[in-house]
């Protein structure tokens, strides 16, 4: 009862920040330097679909008008159009959507699990070599430059060894011809390994550290000197006692990072063209779309919000200790 | 037949200024469903003791000689397989419950019935289960309360977890380290009744240690008074309470004010630590002994039997003088 | 047991706080290494005001060679080798890392500054006031930075003074709480309560006695903040929304990557991708030595083995 209470309080408070965030984009669309209707509107179409769009963006509204139209647009889905696309900006977006996820997801979920595994056995074994390699790696993946870390590794199996394909999600022959789900999935595997390559690399690292970090204080615990006294063999005492223990801060900074997460994201989604929300916003701005860049950058918002709930109920059903 | 036999035993610690020694040549024995205390203050060993007793000794921790005999068994030179199949199950520890000594991401009835599959892998589950209720109903914890997690028990009702895990396995000999340092002292009273009481009924043997030499006279009935590494005194808790000979001894009694006596209290001076880094073999109190012989600083105190029950390490006519204070 | 240490009367306290303290970071292996490779990188940034001076050519933005107008790998006059238009890669290079100290420190001093003011003054007020500031760290932790930059790029040409500044805006939120929960256990120390009652003003306790005791905290959390600064800038300028005036790390790799070089040059590809992860490697080196002097936890693990 009282997570159902403690969600959709969250969920209020995740709505009013968004609230608070269109409010200041509003405010900063207005206060650019430009003309605040060439950049919502394509001068390029025609001069009736330009009035259309305005009547329907309320641009030739007083501005709180148009800030009431601004909000109920975005609710209902409507989010204009995109001068490159020529497309109602929600088509692209629900298009780009799960690529990201898909990326996002299985990268973290990865480097998270392996992290926390190479973290707790670097832990146990600490001082030796085997943790001296891993801790070091370890830091040298938290601070690489992702861009350059990314065009490193396409040079390598992309380029040099075409083992893997130059960028993209699918290699558009395969999804043409009749072939089997089984190929289709392959084709998206193959083409993300190497920016799921890129990512788990960046983000094992902190993990590893802070696994490490936390499993050697856990260590040092009397309930640890318990579990001994018992005669408890080292491997029960290391997973079911410390590690449990020791997981419970890497999953409150998967929450914390998830802002250099994205960050991350995009940049990798840039180099390997994979086509998702990170790289469409980069490509807005470039393009100087403005609909679509600021629909793209909403999204991304939203996303880190709910996500950033998702890891508070995560952490509270892990730890016996916190309830809401 | 003495349960352990602890003969001639020293260990000591590597810091970064020295050996310390921390344990420094102790002997003594405990029979079958005997108690016996080890009172002193921080520092004086009792705690290592207990340690060294489960082989849970820090990394740079050492036995430097000695035997710890039982059952036959020499576990001074225990390997670590052995320490794993002989903790818990043999000897076993009741921590301080005021220390984080439950894990708390782990329910309370489980954290008891690992001790009892670890060491009985062809018990049922049931069966467990049946042993694990069977704890909880010696030590009075409502059965209602088995499947809580550890922050929601009180202190008092901790103590019993832990005890409970102690006894789970029926070990032949309890180590209980300040079990009761950090509870009220009502909680103290009942949780020091149970102990007495759960000994009586499975005849266990007791070594409880603690620098509460009330608390330790009241559960034990012999006593070990340590002091810098060394027991000074041993004897039943009659004569160690009401007879202390050894100056160190006293000086710890006459640090309990008693509300009865009229006399002007006598309040011990503030003293240093004795040094366990490099003085060893000497008499570690003669700095701070306030006996009338001053020629004790470097000579070797040996044990003075002062009766069949009753002994103290000291020089015979240091305690043959201060015999009437 | 230790027997207290007798400092000589008359020596300053801080001094020998200092000199104990360094004393301990300097035995840190990830101390001396990292303040090793700082060090180079400091030099290569001082040297970029010099060898500009030594002709036009040597110019990292104008000083085209005339005599190469594409890009060449290392020889006798361009250590490095040239970009596509004929610059001296090396100079940029050098100039690089000029401009990474410049950001770093900037934007982590904005950010340290900020984060250490509101930490104290949220601790210390407590009640409401802590709980909109709080509240308002949250938001700003929340919000992924490059995405926010990337956005306001679209609406603005932004120069290298806004985008430090808006990092900073950015990444104070950790450091406040930190300082935060430091001033918190401060407050009811003892001696606070003792200036209170002796009548000092809020301002005065804040700021005279709070402060001092935070600062080593504020400090050290200032290299973790200049690591994120450098990453954040490169990466902007890398997708090509830096300061097109400057020439950094990120935006020799954005010519590399956006003049189709980058697979056929690893002289122009590598440096400034190693340059960009040394120095964060090096202040993080720094940072963790500095957090293993400020808490003694860490430094017992050495002394019990």
């Amino acid at each position: 009862m009282g997570t159902k209470k403690f969600i959709f309080k969250k969920l209020i408070e995740i709505t009013i920040l968004f609230f608070i965030i269109l409010t200041v984009l509003f405010f900063l669309f207005r206060a650019a330097p430009g003309d605040p209707v060439t950049r919502m509107v394509d001068p390029t179409l025609t001069p009736e679909d330009i009035e259309h769009l305005i009547a329907q963006l309320g641009l030739d509204q007083p501005a709180w008008k148009q800030y009431v139209i601004y909000i109920k647009n975005f609710f209902t889905g409507n989010m204009g159009h995109s001068f490159h696309y020529g497309e109602p900006v929600s088509n692209i977006i629900l298009e780009r959507m799960p690529c990201t996820i898909l990326l996002f997801t299985t990268s973290t979920l990865l480097a998270a699990f392996v992290g926390v595994v190479l973290g707790k056995i670097s832990a146990w074994k600490k001082g030796s070599g085997l943790d001296n390699f891993l801790s070091i790696s370890a830091l040298v993946c938290h601070t690489l430059f992702i861009p350059w870390f990314a065009l490193l590794i396409l040079w390598a199996l992309a380029y040099k060894l075409g083992w893997f394909p130059l960028g993209g999600i699918i290699s558009p022959e395969l999804w043409i011809q009749d072939t089997s789900i089984f190929v289709k999935v392959l084709d998206v595997i193959h083409h993300m390994f190497l920016p799921l390559l890129t990512l788990f690399f960046i983000h094992l690292g902190s993990y590893l550290l802070l696994m490490r970090s936390s499993m050697l204080s856990v260590l040092r615990e009397d309930y640890i000197i318990t579990a001994r006294a018992k005669g408890l063999s080292d491997k029960i005492i290391r997973n079911k006692h410390a590690a449990k223990n020791a997981a419970l801060p890497v999953i409150t900074s998967v929450g914390l990072s998830l802002a250099f997460s994205i960050n991350g994201g995009a940049l990798t989604e840039q180099i390997f063209t994979w086509p998702g929300i990170g790289r469409e916003l980069i490509f807005a701005v470039s393009n100087n779309d403005y609909p679509l860049a600021q629909a793209c950058f909403l999204l991304i918002t939203a996303v880190v919000l709910i996500a950033n709930l998702i890891v508070d109920l995560l952490y509270a059903y892990m730890d016996p200790r916190i309830s809401y | 037949m003495a349960v352990l036999k602890v003969e001639n035993l020293s260990i000591g610690y590597k810091s970064k200024k020295g050996l310390v020694n921390a344990v420094n040549n102790i002997s003594f024995s405990i029979e079958q469903g005997q108690s016996l205390g080890f009172v002193g203050e921080s520092g004086c060993g009792k705690t290592t003791i207990g340690m060294a007793l489960m082989g849970l000794l820090p990394e740079n921790a050492s036995i430097l000689q000695g035997d710890i005999i039982f059952n036959d068994k020499n576990l001074a030179h225990f390997k670590d397989e052995e320490w794993r199949a002989f903790r818990g199950k043999e000897i076993s520890m009741i921590f301080q419950a005021a220390m984080n000594a439950l894990n708390p991401v782990i329910r309370v009835d489980e954290q008891i019935a690992e001790v009892i599959e670890i060491h009985n892998p062809e018990m049922s589950k049931t069966d467990v289960y049946t042993q694990v209720k069977k704890m909880f109903d010696l030590v009075e914890i409502p059965e209602n309360r088995l499947r809580d997690y550890p922050h929601q028990y009180s202190g008092g009702m901790k103590q019993r977890a832990i005890i409970a895990m102690a006894l789970a396995c029926m070990p032949r000999l309890i180590i209980a380290d300040e079990p009761t340092t950090a509870l009220d002292v009502i909680v103290q009273d009942q949780i020091l009744k149970e102990i007495k009481q759960i000994q009586k009924a499975l005849n266990t043997s007791v070594i409880f240690i603690s620098h509460d030499i009330a608390v330790v006279a009241d559960v034990c009935k012999d006593i070990c008074v340590m002091y810098a590494g060394q027991i000074v005194e041993k004897g039943t808790r009659e004569e160690v309470f009401k007879s202390p000979r050894h100056p160190y001894t006293k000086t710890l009694l006459g640090s309990y004010l008693n509300l009865d006596s009229e006399e002007n209290i006598k309040v011990p001076e503030m003293r240093d630590s004795p040094d366990l880094i490099t003085t060893t073999g000497v008499c570690m109190f003669a700095d701070n002994c306030n006996c009338k012989s001053q020629d004790c600083k470097n000579k070797t105190p040996g044990w003075v039997n002062l009766s069949s029950t009753h002994q103290a390490l000291c020089f015979e006519d240091v305690l043959n003088k201060d015999k009437n204070d | 047991m230790e027997k207290m240490e007798k400092i000589p009367e008359n020596k300053n306290y801080t001094i020998v706080r200092f000199t104990k303290a360094w004393a301990i970071f300097i035995k840190n292996p990830m101390g001396k290494t990292g303040l090793i490779i700082l060090s180079v990188f400091m030099l290569m940034a001082i040297a970029s005001f010099f060898v500009p001076l030594l002709g036009p050519v040597y110019h990292p933005m104008t000083g085209a060679d005339p005599n190469i107008t594409y890009s060449t790998g290392p020889s006798l006059h361009h250590w490095l080798g040239t970009d596509f238009i004929g610059r001296d890669l090396f100079v940029q290079l050098l100039e690089g890392a000029k401009v990474a100290f410049i950001v770093g420190l900037s934007c982590a001093f904005i950010s340290v500054v900020l984060g250490t003011a509101i930490g104290m003054i949220s601790g210390y007020a407590g009640g409401i006031v802590d709980t909109i500031l709080m509240r308002i760290a949250d938001i700003f932790m929340v919000l992924p930075s490059l995405v926010i930059l990337l956005i306001l790029a679209s609406l603005w040409e932004l120069s290298i003074w806004v985008i430090i500044f808006i990092i900073a805006i950015m990444r104070w939120p950790s450091v406040s709480r930190i300082i935060r929960s430091q001033t918190l256990s401060l407050k009811s120390r003892p001696f606070i309560e003792a200036s209170r009652v002796a009548g000092a003003s809020n301002f005065r306790i804040i700021f005279k006695h709070i402060m001092p005791n935070v600062l080593p905290l504020a400090f050290l959390y200032m290299t973790f903040r200049v690591t994120a600064a450098i990453l954040v800038e490169a990466a902007l300028s890398f997708l090509g929304f830096g300061d097109p005036g400057q020439v950094s790390w990120g935006m020799m790799l954005q010519w590399v990557w956006s003049s189709g070089h980058m697979f056929q040059a690893p002289y122009w590809l590598l440096p400034p991708g190693i340059c960009i992860s040394l120095l964060t490697l090096s202040f993080y080196m720094l940072g963790r030595a500095m957090d293993e002097v400020l808490d003694p936890r860490l430094r017992k693990e050495e002394e019990e083995e």
